[in-house]
C-alpha cells in the first residue's frame, strides 16, 4: 500500500490476530461468492431483475357545492399479495377504507359536504404482476354440486334448457363443456337461445355473466375478474374482464381477447372501477408504469432452494415489504466502508462519527440534490435559531428540545408549501431525520463558537462530501443487487474495516499537515 | 515556498508519525481504558498529584450539584481570582479565568468584564455537559488563578503559557512550550492558532516554532525570536512529569505544566491523548524518541534514571542548544 510505515511493530498478536480473523472472513465471504456465481451460476449483474408495476387511478371531477361521495376499488391485499408504499391524494376529501367488501373487494371512499370547481383525488401503489400461475384463493378451489338456474322468465328458463342439452350432447365431460360453451358464447353468431340469454349488462360482461352463471349451475366456483394487463408502460391502461374458475383441480382464466400472460386484477365483480355520486363531468384514468426491482432476481431464487447452506442466505421467503427494507439495510455498511475508508486514509473531517452514512440514508427518500438543499436550507435556520437562542441562556437539553421543535415545524411548513405546488419533496421530507439534523446543528454551532465559522463549515461541508460520496454508492443499482444476492460480502466488509482498523500510516491530510517537515534542512 | 504534498521518504527519515499510529501503537497498546478516567477526571488528577506530592494550582472548590451553586458567590470572592473549569473538558475549552471582581459582575483574564448572571449560566453548562466527552452531565471545577511567572512574557500575548511535556513509559521524550496569541484569544491551544516552541529536553531552552502547523522562528504578535529563552525549573518539571506516570499507570501522557511566579512549576491537567502536532513544533518524528523507550524495560528504574535515558535518546536526534 502506498502509505504503510517501515516501523517495527510490538503488538504482533493483536497484528496477526486481526490480520487472520480478517482474512478467514474475507475468504469465506469470497468463497461462498464464487461459490453461488460460478457453480451455481447466480447473475452477477441485475439484468434479470423483477420487474415492479406502479399503478395510479387518477379521479378528476368537478363539484357544485353538492356533497360528493366518491368510491373506487384498489388492489385487495392479501397474504400472497403485497402492496408497497400505498398513497392517497385525498385533498380537503374525507377518506375512509372499505377494507372487506363484498367479493374479497378493497374500497376507497372519499367524501365532501361542500367542494367547488374542478378536483383531484389520487391513488398510487406499486404492485407485482399476476399469471396464468399465479393460484386463486381457497374459496375458489371448491367444486361443489353445482345448484339450480336463477333465470327469471320462462323463456330463458327454456332457452337454457335448450343450450344446455345441446351442450351436453357435444361434449365427452365438464371440461369439453365449459370448452364448448365458452367458444359459443363469443363467437360472433349467437345462436337463438343464447342470444336469448345474454345478460343486460355492456359487453363483454354480458357475456361472461352468462358463463359465471352457467359455471355455477355445473357447481365449478367462478368468478369475474376486472383489472389491468401488463404489456408495456401506458399513460392510460384501459381495464379489461376476464373470468376466473376452478376446475378438474385447475386454476383457469378465459381472456375474451388475446391471452396476456401478465396482468393484475384490480376488483371482482360487475361493478364499475369509480362510482360518483353528486359530481359532474367525472373522469377515471388509470396508468402503469413498470419498474425495476434490483433485488429478489428470481432466477437467483429458483437456483438458490436445492443448496441448505444458501437457502440461511437467502431472503426471497420473506414478503416484498421486508425484502424492500432489506435492499436498503443490506447497502449501509457498503456506506459504512467508504466513511471509514475516508476517516483512516484520506482524514476528512465530519461532525459526528456515522453522522455522514445517516444523512446519506436521509437523501434516499429525497434523492441527491433536494436532499443537499434541504439539509442545508434546516441546518442554515436551525443555526440561526441557535445562535439566538445563545442569548436567553438556556440549559443544553431544553435547547437541543427547542431546536428539534423548530426543525419539526420548519419541516412541516416545507411540506405544505411544497404541497400546495404539487412537488413530490412533501412527502419524503416527513422521514428526512431530524434528531440527526438537531445533533448536526448543536456540534457545528459548538465548533462555530470554539473556533470559528470557517472551521464548522469545513466539518459541515466535509460531512455533506462523505454523506454524498455514501448516498450515491449506497443507492448504485449494482452495489444493491450484489448485496441483496450476495450478502456473504458483508463478510469481506468486515474484513476490510479489521484490517483498516490497523492500519498505522499516515492520512492523506496528515501527509499536507506535516508538509514543511518533509523539506530537508 | 511550502509544498502542497510532502515528500514521503523523508517523512518516513524523520520517523513522523500519522494519528492512525499514535491510536494504535501509544494509545490503544500503552494506555488501559480504565486508567482514563484518572485523567479525564481533573479532579481525580488532581488528588492524586496532591497525594504523591506533585504541586498542582490550589482547588477553591468544586460544583457538582444546584445545591453547591449557592457557594458559587463566595468562591469567586477569593482573593487574587480563580479559573473554572469542566472536570471532563477537553482541548481547555469552556474555561473561564476571573481575575478580580469588579462593578457589576467579574473581570475576565483577556480584560472583558462578565455579571454574575452570565457566570453561572457558563457553570450550568459545564455542569449539564457542554464540554464533556459524550455530552455526560460534568462537574465544575474552580481553581486558584495562577499568576504567571515573566519569563515568557516577550513572546507571549495575553494569556497563559503552558510547557507539555511528552511522557512514554514513565520517560520524558519530547517537550514544547505553548505560547497564546491575538487569534487564540489568550489560549496556548495550537487548534486555536497558538504557537508550539520546542524545548531542548537537556536544558529547558526553547527552540524555533510553529503556528497553524507552519514553521516559524518570531512570535506572530510580538516579533520577538521565539528561540534561546531558558524555561526556569527545569529539572523540576521533567521529575513532575515522570512522576505522573507512577500515579496514572498511563504509558503515553502529555503533562501540561504552568510556572506560578510565586509557587514555581504546578501541574495543571494530564492527557491520556496529547497530540501530534508537537512533532513539527520539534521539527522531527516522535518514532526516533519512541522506539529506543519502548524496546528498554522502563519498570524497575527510578524517576532521575529515567529523566537521564530521555534526555540520553534526546541527543541522539537533536543536537542541543544554548540559551541566548
Amino acid at each position: 500500500m502506498l502509505l504503510t510505515t517501515h516501523a517495527t511493530r510490538p503488538t504482533v498478536t493483536s497484528e496477526l490476530h486481526s490480520r487472520i480473523l480478517a482474512l478467514g472472513l474475507i475468504l469465506a465471504g469470497v468463497f461462498v461468492f464464487l461459490h453461488k456465481a460460478i457453480t451455481l451460476d447466480y447473475p452477477i449483474f441485475p439484468d434479470e431483475t423483477r420487474t415492479v408495476w406502479n399503478l395510479e387511478i387518477l379521479i378528476e371531477f368537478a363539484a357544485d357545492n353538492r356533497p360528493v361521495r366518491i368510491e373506487s376499488f384498489l388492489p385487495a391485499k392479501s397474504e400472497e399479495r403485497e402492496l408497497v408504499d400505498e398513497q392517497f391524494y385525498s385533498g380537503p376529501f374525507g377518506l375512509r377504507l372499505d377494507q372487506e367488501g363484498e367479493n374479497g373487494n378493497r374500497k376507497a371512499i372519499w367524501t365532501y359536504r361542500y367542494p367547488e370547481g374542478p378536483k383531484v383525488l389520487r391513488y398510487r401503489t406499486t404492485l407485482v404482476e399476476e399469471t396464468r400461475d399465479t393460484p386463486l384463493p381457497p374459496e375458489m378451489q371448491r367444486e361443489n354440486r353445482g345448484g339450480d338456474v336463477l333465470f327469471e322468465t320462462s323463456l330463458e328458463r327454456q332457452a337454457f334448457l335448450v343450450w344446455m342439452s345441446n351442450l351436453r350432447r357435444q361434449s365427452a365431460d365438464k371440461e369439453t363443456l365449459v370448452d364448448l360453451m365458452l367458444q359459443e358464447l363469443f363467437s360472433t353468431n349467437l345462436s337463438d337461445e343464447v342470444a336469448a340469454l345474454v345478460r343486460p349488462l355492456p359487453p363483454p360482461l354480458d357475456r361472461l355473466e352468462l358463463a359465471r352463471m352457467v359455471l355455477e349451475t355445473q357447481g365449478v366456483p367462478a368468478r369475474i375478474a376486472n383489472g389491468v394487463i401488463l404489456d408495456d408502460a401506458r399513460r392510460r391502461a384501459e381495464t379489461v374482464s376476464w373470468l376466473e374458475y376452478h376446475l378438474n383441480g385447475k386454476d383457469r382464466r378465459y381472456f375474451t381477447l388475446g391471452n396476456p400472460s401478465v396482468f393484475f386484477p384490480l376488483w371482482y365483480g360487475l361493478d364499475e372501477l369509480v362510482d360518483a355520486d353528486g359530481v359532474t363531468e367525472l373522469s377515471t384514468q388509470l396508468s402503469l408504469q413498470p419498474s425495476r426491482l434490483a433485488g429478489g432476481s428470481g432466477a437467483a431464487s429458483g437456483l438458490g432452494n436445492d443448496d441448505p447452506l444458501l437457502s440461511l442466505f437467502s431472503f426471497d421467503k420473506l414478503p416484498l415489504t421486508t425484502q424492500l427494507v432489506y435492499q436498503v439495510l443490506l447497502t449501509i455498511p457498503v456506506g459504512i466502508l467508504i466513511l471509514v475508508f475516508l476517516r483512516q486514509f484520506v482524514g476528512i473531517q465530519t461532525l459526528g462519527t456515522f453522522m455522514p452514512v445517516l444523512i446519506g440514508i436521509a437523501f434516499r427518500e429525497t434523492a441527491l440534490l433536494t436532499g443537499l438543499l434541504l439539509f442545508s436550507l434546516l441546518i442554515g435556520l436551525g443555526l440561526a435559531l441557535r445562535f439566538y437562542l445563545e442569548r436567553l441562556k438556556l440549559l443544553l437539553v431544553p435547547r437541543l428540545a427547542v431546536v428539534l421543535v423548530f426543525i419539526v415545524l420548519c419541516m412541516a411548513v416545507i411540506t405544505t408549501l411544497t404541497a400546495e405546488s404539487g412537488v413530490r419533496i412533501g412527502l419524503s421530507i416527513s422521514l428526512f431525520p431530524m434528531v440527526i439534523l438537531t445533533m448536526t446543528i448543536e456540534r457545528m454551532s459548538i465548533v462555530w463558537e470554539e473556533y470559528d465559522a470557517a472551521e464548522a463549515m469545513k466539518q459541515g461541508l466535509g460531512s455533506l462530501a462523505v454523506a454524498s460520496l455514501t448516498y450515491l454508492a449506497m443507492t448504485n443499482s449494482q452495489v444493491e443487487y450484489m448485496m441483496f444476492n450476495f450478502p456473504e460480502l458483508l463478510l469481506v466488509i468486515m474484513g476490510l474495516c479489521l484490517l483498516m482498523g490497523r492500519y498505522m500510516g499516515m492520512r492523506l491530510s496528515e501527509l499536507r499537515r506535516f508538509r514543511d517537515l518533509s523539506r530537508p534542512e | 515556498m511550502r509544498p502542497f504534498f510532502p515528500s514521503l521518504a523523508e517523512l518516513n527519515r524523520k520517523g513522523v508519525m500519522g494519528l492512525n499510529e499514535r491510536n494504535l501503537r501509544l494509545v490503544t497498546e500503552l494506555n488501559p481504558r480504565h486508567l482514563m478516567r484518572l485523567v479525564n477526571d481533573k479532579s481525580i488528577t488532581k488528588n492524586l498529584a496532591i497525594a504523591a506530592g506533585i504541586p498542582t494550582p490550589e482547588l477553591v472548590g468544586t460544583i457538582r450539584t444546584s445545591w453547591d451553586m449557592r457557594g458559587l458567590a463566595e468562591m469567586l470572592a477569593r482573593p487574587g481570582g480563580v479559573a473554572i473549569k469542566p472536570a471532563n473538558g477537553s482541548q481547555g475549552n469552556g474555561i473561564l479565568v476571573i481575575t478580580d471582581p469588579v462593578a457589576g459582575g467579574y473581570r475576565l483574564a483577556n480584560g472583558q468584564r462578565i455579571t454574575f448572571s452570565d457566570l453561572r449560566f457558563h457553570v450550568m453548562n459545564i455542569r449539564s455537559g457542554m464540554y464533556s466527552l459524550g455530552g455526560l452531565p460534568d462537574t465544575a471545577l474552580l481553581e486558584e488563578r495562577v499568576r504567571f511567572a515573566e519569563v515568557f512574557d516577550d513572546i507571549s500575548f495575553k494569556g497563559v503559557p503552558d510547557i507539555r511535556i511528552i511522557v512514554l513509559k514513565g520517560v520524558p521524550i519530547v517537550a514544547m512550550l505553548r505560547l497564546p496569541t491575538a487569534v487564540s484569544d489568550g489560549k496556548a491551544n495550537l487548534h486555536k492558532g497558538g504557537v508550539g516552541v520546542g524545548l531542548d529536553l537537556t536544558s529547558g531552552v526553547s527552540r524555533l516554532g510553529m503556528q497553524y502547523n507552519g514553521l516559524i522562528d518570531q512570535h506572530p504578535d510580538t516579533g520577538n525570536p521565539l528561540m534561546g529563552l531558558k524555561t526556569p525549573f527545569w529539572e523540576e518539571m521533567l521529575s513532575m512529569a515522570a512522576q505522573a506516570y507512577d500515579v496514572t499507570g498511563l504509558g503515553y501522557l502529555g503533562a501540561d505544566i504552568v510556572i506560578d511566579a510565586d509557587r514555581g512549576p504546578l501541574l495543571l491537567e494530564l492527557n491520556g491523548r496529547p497530540g501530534i502536532a508537537i512533532q513539527v513544533a520539534n521539527r522531527f518524528g516522535l518514532r526516533a524518541h519512541i522506539e529506543p523507550v519502548l524496546a528498554r524495560d522502563t519498570s524497575g528504574m527510578s524517576v532521575a534514571e529515567r529523566i537521564a535515558f530521555g534526555q540520553e535518546v534526546y541527543l541522539s536526534v537533536h543536537a542541543p542548544v544554548s540559551a541566548s
